[in-house]
């Protein structure tokens, strides 16, 4: 394994310093580009009272190539498929190296807060939530209640 | 187009750049017949395009001060159309510069302390040999950063895209700003070679030859959907969208016609070739075995799969059911599924037809040049007195072309007083093509005459077919 980059040493210090509110990222033990992150559900959205666990992983190439995140809660959202991929601009042709883990981490809470069902990941689930948004969001509760509960 | 204008006259003299065509025939007709056909085209080599796209360039950078590099991006943004260029310039600099991603709106405040600055990437003090750079949107990182950025991006096969590193900033990076920042030769070249390709793909008057392995560029003087020949490899295909040539059907509709085929005859080929409709709910219906007593799922209905009647109405004529009907239609929705399917496979059986006989066309020489020998081997007139037969062949694929491209025109045409017009022409065309075949199996030096009147009849049909789509 090569030097870890002073960027990355930067941006893991000041998560664990000044951690963004709702958000927590620890690297992982064994590998400084392999973190655990943990994201609560925004309030107002049917994933309130939800803890979000996700992987993320810096590539080789960071900051030049974006990060590659992953759900791993299960969670019934529009733009996140059942293996927890996630459809974000950022995450793919919208990346910048100027962007950082936690800007990163802020808009995958942002997605939660506003769906996009017009640019799905998950068909089903985006068809549902454009047909019967109601039944919908009940749906994304019922999931959140059953899988990300924080007991 | 007025150098068309008068084009409606006699078509018989139609193929001025094939010198052998016209030199026996046609003395009478004027001699500047413009062939609305005719389409001059110069076929370039690597080098001498990017001659071209210099000259360009430099015709530019001389009449407003600008660097090459910005000169091609403005260029590139502008379709390579100098004059446009100009003009907006004069009229608005700004406003032009912006519009071609070369200056942002609301540039950042220039970084200029080089020893307090921390690059927003890497996070880390510059290192001493290293300098900072700042684009014209003001966004400033060091140099190392921007070089792990553009060499990140060419990997990924961008070149004249290639933009500035900050988040939603589409500002241009100028060639020169690359090329100075890169160092390793392989990806310093494949960076030349792919903004080549694009500086190509963005000039309407230059395309690539699309035959295999052909690397010339073809070069015209309008962006026309007409028949483009490489004098390289001899791939004849429509300017202006690099498929095959498509008179008299234009580009968007051919590539309806071309990708609506790809999808669909295999499919309809097969229900077409082995279903039926039920009688009574007009469901596909396919037979895998059994009598020819049918009961439709669907409906319930039971009929005779001969003749598609009640069953009811055989009695005892069990298997000698010899009664023709048309298939009664109703306007249910799988009745006008059928219905179009039906329209589209008339279309495309024509069209598949035409195209298969062309494909016999190397084959027909062929057997012509063998007839030719034959004949002359047993005198019946010399090799020169049959070479009429060789341009008759030549005339009849060119026909043959045309008359297959009829056909996904006629397709996406409303009905209507033109569209019988156009099929009334076609329906002619069809029938001089199958007399001037026939004519030509049976060729004899004697009616020579014979033959080339029909030539020049089916020619005349022919053009008829493509006046409109030359005059648009």
């Amino acid at each position: 394994m090569s030097v870890l980059p002073r960027r990355i040493l930067k941006e893991t210090q000041r998560l664990m310093q000044e951690p963004v509110p709702g958000i927590s990222a620890k690297p992982d033990e064994g590998n400084a580009r392999y973190f655990h992150v943990k994201v609560t559900g925004p309030e107002d959205s049917p994933f309130e009272g939800g803890l979000f666990k996700l992987e993320l992983f810096l590539p080789e190439d960071y900051p030049m190539s974006a990060p590659k995140v992953r759900f791993i809660t299960k969670i019934y959202h529009p733009n996140i498929d059942r293996l927890g991929r996630i459809c974000l601009d950022i995450l793919k042709d919208k990346w910048s190296p100027a962007l950082q883990i936690r800007t990163v981490l802020l808009s995958i809470q942002a997605l939660l807060s506003a769906p996009n069902p017009d640019d799905p990941l998950a068909n089903d689930v985006a068809e549902l939530w454009k047909v019967n948004e109601i039944e919908a969001i009940r749906n994304a509760k019922e999931w959140t209640r059953m899988y990300a509960s924080e007991n | 187009m007025s150098e068309y204008d008068d084009e409606d006259m006699d078509y018989s003299d139609q193929d001025d750049y094939e010198d052998y065509y016209n030199a026996d025939r046609d003395v009478m007709s004027p001699p500047h017949n413009p062939d609305a056909e005719y389409f001059p085209v110069q076929c370039l080599s690597v080098d001498e395009v990017e001659k071209f796209l210099n000259e360009l360039v430099e015709q530019l950078c001389t009449s407003i001060h600008v660097t090459p590099s910005m000169s091609k991006v403005l260029l590139y943004e502008n379709k390579w159309a100098v004059q446009d260029v100009l003009w907006k310039y004069n009229e608005d600099a700004d406003k032009l510069f912006v519009a071609s991603r070369m200056k942002t709106l609301q540039p950042v405040s220039v970084k200029t302390k080089r020893d307090k600055f921390v690059c927003p990437v890497c996070v880390g003090p510059v290192a001493e040999e290293l300098g900072i750079t700042n684009l014209a949107c003001g966004h400033c990182y060091c140099d190392n950063c921007w070089r792990c950025h553009f060499e990140n991006k060419i990997k990924q096969g961008v070149s004249t895209e290639l933009s500035c590193m900050a988040l939603n900033c589409e500002l241009l990076v100028p060639e020169e700003i690359v090329l100075s920042t890169v160092n390793k030769p392989n990806l310093r070249k494949k960076y030349q070679h792919f903004a080549f390709r694009e500086y190509i793909k963005s000039h309407p008057l230059l395309r690539f030859c699309p035959g295999a392995n052909c690397t010339a560029v073809i070069k015209s003087k309008e962006s026309l959907a007409k028949k483009a020949i490489c004098t390289q490899c001899e791939t004849s295909f429509c300017f202006k969208c690099g498929n095959d040539y498509h008179a008299p059907t234009d580009c968007a509709t051919i590539k309806k016609w071309i990708t609506k085929c790809a999808d669909d005859s295999e499919t309809s080929n097969y229900i077409a070739a082995n279903t039926k409709d039920c009688p009574k709910c007009n469901i596909f219906i396919e037979k895998n075995g059994g009598c020819n007593h049918m009961q439709c799922l669907s409906c319930k209905f039971d009929f005779c799969w001969m003749c598609m009647g009640d069953w009811k109405a055989h009695g005892t004529e069990y298997y000698d059911c010899s009664k023709y009907r048309e298939n009664p239609q109703n306007g249910s929705e799988s009745a006008k599924a059928r219905e179009a399917l039906k329209k589209y496979l008339h279309y495309y059986e024509r069209w598949e037809n035409h195209s298969k006989s062309l494909q016999l066309e190397k084959q027909t020489l062929d057997k012509i040049k063998e007839r030719i020998n034959s004949k002359v081997m047993t005198s019946k007139g010399t090799w020169i007195d049959w070479q009429y037969l060789l341009d008759s062949a030549t005339l009849l694929a060119k026909c043959r072309y045309t008359l297959q491209y009829t056909y996904p025109y006629a397709y996406y045409m409303d009905n209507g007083p033109k569209k019988e017009l156009f099929e009334y022409q076609q329906a002619k065309l069809e029938a001089e093509i199958e007399n001037l075949s026939w004519k030509i199996e049976r060729a004899e030096t004697t009616d020579r005459g014979d033959l080339e009147n029909q030539m020049d009849i089916a020619e005349k049909r022919r053009a008829t077919m493509l006046q409109d789509f030359f005059h648009i």
